[in-house]
């Protein structure tokens, strides 16, 4: 283990690492573009140069391989006038584009310059002229006078999805990027190029020109649009109503994770949030006889009156609850007590399975997030009563009340079953984040807060439960699941003394074995993986339905 | 002719190299000899029998300027505008050519029948100003030679009276590297055995074990003569002894650095001492495999060197069990396409790899990892040249004919403004100054020197009174400057040094591969300053500019293309500032595309 030292500390790595991974180590941040540690290194933007003692000329931290004794410099005044030559370089040809340009805010160009250029610049002959605003595919937008040729999105279709499509043609200051002549950008994972385009050059075509970065806040929390739980950050706006049409959720950035989704996020997943803010449930719909009087607390006094009565002089509630994998750990965990436990009543999220498209990457078929979690609480998989038996109780009128969650009931069990459910089902509860067929036919309907407006934690594919992170409060009406929940359980007279998710969640980590010594802080917010799990077989590789 | 038909041809093609990308130039050679240029179908065709994506097809076929993405003329003129043929007036021939052929350079006749491009150097400063006609060198070109080459344009390539060759000097007396010289149809087998050709190779082979070798060639101080000087011996013992890869022997014959042209002379008139001393080198490394890179401008000696290889296969030279020894090599020819980069040893490998020519980082050296990973040798045609006199007569018979550092002799090859330009053999402790007086008659018609560059383009300027120095590369390193590549171009009072600046940076901006950032900008930065100069638009602030920029890209980059832009610089600046402020504040302009208007 060569031990180095770097601005004057010391540390010890390991061997064949280079200069710029042992001072990231040492929380030393040297400049760089075309470094990425996730491709291969190209070592062609030369900003990452230090001084290295007994080397006469600066060397890139990137390629520079450690060596025992070896004393760095990253802020001595050589290693600074050789950077601030590179920037120089780097800004000479490149546009004045800063107030059009998206990235602005967010650029490495103008962050280095600020940190360490600042000086005059002595450009003052006309740029190389190149194409810009080039659509490459559904989700990118080229400027090829902006790049920097650091070739990091050739290298990222090269080497991770392995596609190709990035070329860097010609030579000299006319090299410029594209795509083969006629060719589009429509791979799966497209708009990761825009995350590691350190410069304006690739931006995506959804965000282009919507907000200024500054105006946006971050959140960090997963991806629900299939069982890997890629980890992103939430990009949204709350103050600006003039911005993006009003709508909160301006756009979705993957979060590194090395033992999820590295660096990298599929498009599907990124560009899948706009139910966020669109055709949402915005307030509590009544049965149309107390329509003026739809009210959360009018709405859960019937249903839980409802649900106290079915159950009295002794016999088993004729109660159906059906759950789903898009709810989180704590209140599939609540549901589990209360209606499972408590209640006594038939309760499953084991619905028809409908598996999408998959690939040997990152996209899961399975498109719930929390398809593990379920299955670890008993409602799902091989073992779970089939929801399917809860619809044949319902329609053979065996059922006071049904509760849908979070599921299309027309999609699931197809339209000729489920219209007839008002006609033999009493009381019929959905709880959901937007319109969908089930809607119409339920008496009850009950705005959810979506997975981003709660905390909570889900459990992927491979059996790491991760933090949902809450971004902004639930919009309009919406609610809670849990804290609806924790609302039935109190009317119907449980003493579950929780007050939120995170003390719900150390109930269920002291009831589950697999949880068991995992709290909100143990799992961070990089997740951490169970002791032991159902049927989910670590990092498979294999495109498969789990 | 379609894409099908050449199929077979592929396969073979593909089938020589250790790599299938390996056979990215050769099959876009195959394309564009037998279909005249390169379309999008043949990229797919290509990428579809390399294994790889179209776009890297693509950005081979526009890395390379030879390859054309279109259809172009039935012939090609490509003319030659490098320093040392504008020094002798190739902005006038250009002109003359355009006249003539009613159009401007980068167009094509209306009748489809010539294309007229301006490239770089062509390496044949000797008989500047100087063209290409398809694979033809021509030159010396005034206004009659321009009429007879035009008309053979536009004759059938057959049918055509011969083109007139030139009457430059050329060295034949040897000792070391021109004795074969005084071939202009080059040196066969019988011819070059017949004079104690392949001696050394059977010594080596019989009776010398590769360690001994090594320590011969480090005892002769044989320096590499590519321009970099390196000791060829201390080079040939970094390959690791013990490794399981197979090490690959690659000689570098893309002699591209304008004012030499050393290398064609061996390839084109002695290609069995290359050959010798390639076999010789790469029993002392253990290779078995050799590749020669040669230019893609270079037709007739790419052709020449295959004549040899193929009589060497024949006689027993190349091959499994050669002379029944025991030692395999195999040799093969990979022509580039027109990249001067392709130079730099790494970028040689990469272009060997079907990459564009980028040099590559280092560590890790190419001893250890070059060709496709594995340890490897890039020696110069000049240097490897030199090996079988060294293994034939001795160490010290090499060793005493240079200095106490550098042994041997080099051949210089000398242009611009001498009474004589030519290819001379000389020792390494020959001055500048005896080689252009001596040698080759002074300055020309008379006049006054001024300036000379004295190891190819990219080496520091002297002036008329820095002459007085060895041509070796520790004399001219303590002078300031290089030997480099042994090209030597004259300048006399008529030459302008801000043209020759123009010139210098135009060059370096055409080949920068544009990898790194203080290349690819620094080059086109430069040169457009200059050009702004020459158009009569420069302020005196420029100058510190220049030097500023010059510096700045000195040290930073992958490889020392930079460092090489950055001198031209420097030097003339540094050393003919005020001829370069006069020219600002006279607000003076290029006359032409010449290097000759000079202020008095």
């Amino acid at each position: 283990m060569p031990r180095l030292t770097i601005d004057g500390r010391t540390v010890s790595v390991g061997e064949g690492a280079t200069v710029i991974a042992a001072a990231e180590q040492l929380g030393i941040f040297v400049p760089r573009y075309c470094y990425h540690p996730g491709l291969s290194i190209a070592g062609n933007c030369r900003i990452c140069l230090v001084e290295v003692e007994k080397f006469p000329k600066l060397q890139i931290a990137c390629n520079a391989p450690v060596a025992e004794g070896m004393v760095v410099h990253t802020k001595s005044e050589k290693a600074e006038a050789g950077r601030r030559a590179v920037l120089e370089f780097l800004l000479a040809n490149h546009p004045l584009d800063c107030p059009v340009c998206d990235q602005s805010g967010e650029c490495d160009l103008q962050n280095f310059y600020m940190n360490f250029g600042l000086y005059q610049p002595r450009f003052r002959e006309q740029k190389v002229k190149k194409r810009k605003a080039v659509k490459l595919g559904s989700h990118v937008m080229l400027d090829q006078e902006r790049c920097i040729l650091c070739s990091r999105c050739v290298r990222f279709t090269d080497e991770i999805t392995k596609t190709g499509e990035f070329g860097i043609f010609d030579r000299g200051d006319r090299a410029e990027l594209g795509l083969y002549p006629g060719e589009t950008l429509d791979n799966p994972y497209s708009a990761n190029v825009v995350d590691i385009c350190p410069v304006g050059a690739l931006t995506e075509r959804d965000f282009r020109f919507k907000a200024r970065v500054w105006y946006l806040s971050s959140a960090a929390t997963v991806c629900n649009g299939c069982s890997q739980g890629c980890n992103v950050d939430m990009h949204f706006v709350l103050d600006r109503p003039h911005l993006n049409d009003g709508a909160r959720v301006v756009r979705v950035k993957p979060r590194t994770n090395p033992h999820v989704n590295q660096w990298w996020m599929c498009d599907e997943g990124r560009y899948g949030f706009g139910w966020l803010d669109r055709g949402r449930l915005r307030s509590v719909r009544a049965p149309s006889a107390l329509a003026a009087d739809s009210t959360w607390e009018l709405a859960l006094a019937t249903i839980s009156a409802a649900l106290a009565r079915s159950g009295q002089g002794g016999t088993r509630p004729r109660v159906g609850v059906i759950a789903s994998a898009q709810l989180t750990n704590e209140e599939l965990f609540l549901v589990r007590t209360i209606f499972g436990q408590a209640l006594g009543a038939q309760v499953s999220a084991a619905v028809p399975e409908q598996p999408g498209s998959c690939d040997e990457f990152l996209i899961k078929a399975d498109k719930n997030p929390n398809t593990a979690g379920a299955k670890l609480l008993g409602l799902a998989g091989p073992d779970a009563p089939p929801a399917e038996r809860i619809v044949d109780e319902a329609l053979a009128g065996r059922l006071d009340v049904l509760w849908v969650f979070a599921h299309d009931l027309v999609r699931l069990f197809g339209a000729e079953n489920v219209r007839r459910l008002p006609e033999s089902v009493p009381l019929i509860v959905y709880s959901g984040t937007n319109e969908n067929a089930t809607t119409q036919l339920a008496h009850w309907v009950l705005p959810s807060a979506a997975y981003v407006e709660k905390d909570g934690t889900f459990v992927n594919c491979h059996g790491r439960v991760q933090r949902v992170g809450r971004a902004f409060p639930p919009l309009a009406d919406s609610r809670e699941e849990w804290r609806v929940l924790l609302d039935v359980a109190r009317r119907l007279g449980l003493t579950l003394d929780w007050r939120g998710p995170e003390e719900i969640f150390r109930a269920l980590a002291a009831a589950l074995p697999p949880f068991a010594s995992l709290s909100y802080q143990t799992i961070g917010e990089h997740g951490a993986d169970l002791a032991t799990v159902g049927s989910a077989t670590g990092t498979a590789a294999r495109c498969s339905k789990s | 002719m379609n894409l099908s038909d050449l199929n077979g041809r592929a396969e073979e093609i593909v089938r020589r190299y250790e790599s299938r990308k390996a056979a990215m130039l050769p099959l876009l050679w195959l394309v564009q000899e037998n279909l005249g240029h390169v379309s999008q179908e043949a990229e797919a065709w290509v990428g579809r029998l390399l294994g790889v994506a179209r776009s890297h097809v693509h950005e081979a076929v526009t890395f390379y300027h030879m390859f054309h993405t279109g259809p172009v003329g039935r012939r090609e003129l490509r003319v030659c505008t490098s320093l040392p043929c504008r020094l002798r007036g190739s902005g006038d021939v250009l002109a003359r050519i355009e006249e003539k052929l009613k159009i401007r350079s980068g167009e094509t006749t209306p009748d489809r029948e010539v294309t007229l491009t301006e490239v770089e150097c062509l390496c044949a400063c000797e008989m500047s100003p100087m063209a290409q006609l398809d694979e033809t060198f021509v030159g010396p070109l005034d206004s009659q030679t321009i009429d007879v080459v035009l008309q053979a344009a536009l004759d059938e390539p057959e049918g055509s009276a011969p083109l007139p060759e030139p009457d430059v000097f050329i060295s034949t007396t040897g000792p070391v590297l021109s004795s074969h010289f005084g071939n202009p149809e080059g040196t066969f087998f019988e011819r070059y055995v017949a004079d104690g050709g392949y001696h050394a190779a059977r010594r080596v082979l019989t009776s010398m074990s590769p360690e001994q070798v090594i320590q011969e060639v480090s005892r002769a101080n044989l320096r590499g003569l590519g321009g970099a000087g390196f000791p060829t011996g201390k080079k040939w013992s970094f390959v690791p002894k013990t490794t399981t890869k197979p090490k690959y022997l690659v000689v570098n014959a893309d002699e591209g650095e304008p004012g030499t042209f050393k290398d064609r002379y061996i390839l084109e008139r002695d290609p069995h001492a290359l050959l010798e001393g390639m076999i010789i080198a790469a029993y002392a490394i253990g290779s078995h495999k050799a590749y020669v890179y040669i230019r893609g401008e270079y037709f007739r000696p790419a052709r020449r060197l295959q004549r040899a290889i193929d009589e060497a296969y024949g006689q027993g030279w190349l091959g499994k069990n050669i002379q029944g020894t025991g030692f395999d090599l195999d040799a093969l020819i990979h022509r580039g396409a027109g990249a001067y980069i392709c130079g730099e040893e790494t970028a040689l490998l990469t272009s060997i790899e079907g990459g564009k020519g980028f040099p590559k980082l280092k560590p890790p050296f190419p001893a250890v990892s070059g060709l496709f990973a594995c340890p490897t040798i890039v020696n110069n045609v000049e240097t490897l040249a030199c090996v079988p006199f060294i293994l034939r007569n001795g160490a010290e018979r090499f060793a005493a004919l240079g200095t106490a550092k550098q042994g041997g002799t080099r051949l210089f090859c000398v242009s611009g403004h001498v009474t004589r330009p030519g290819v001379y053999e000389a020792s390494v402790s020959v001055t500048l100054r005896g080689l252009i007086e001596d040698a080759c008659g002074g300055v020309r018609d008379g006049r006054k020197l001024k300036a000379v560059i004295p190891g190819g383009i990219s080496a520091k300027i002297l002036t008329a009174d820095e002459i007085d120095v060895a041509m070796d590369f520790d004399s001219l390193l303590g002078a300031g400057t290089m030997a480099g590549s042994g090209g030597v171009i004259v300048m006399d009072e008529t030459a302008c040094m801000v043209d020759a600046l123009e010139s210098a940076s135009r060059f370096f901006a055409h080949e920068s591969c544009g990898q790194c950032s203080p290349c690819r900008e620094g080059t086109g930065w430069v040169h457009r300053i200059v050009r702004r100069i020459v158009e009569g638009q420069g302020n005196l602030r420029d100058l510190d500019d220049l030097l500023g920029i010059a510096r700045d890209m000195e040290g930073k980059t992958i490889c020392v293309f930079a460092d090489a832009a950055a001198w031209p610089v420097l030097s003339y600046i540094t050393k003919f500032r005020g001829e370069f402020e006069e020219y600002i504040r006279a607000g003076r302009k290029s006359a032409g595309r010449n290097v000759t208007a000079c202020p008095a």
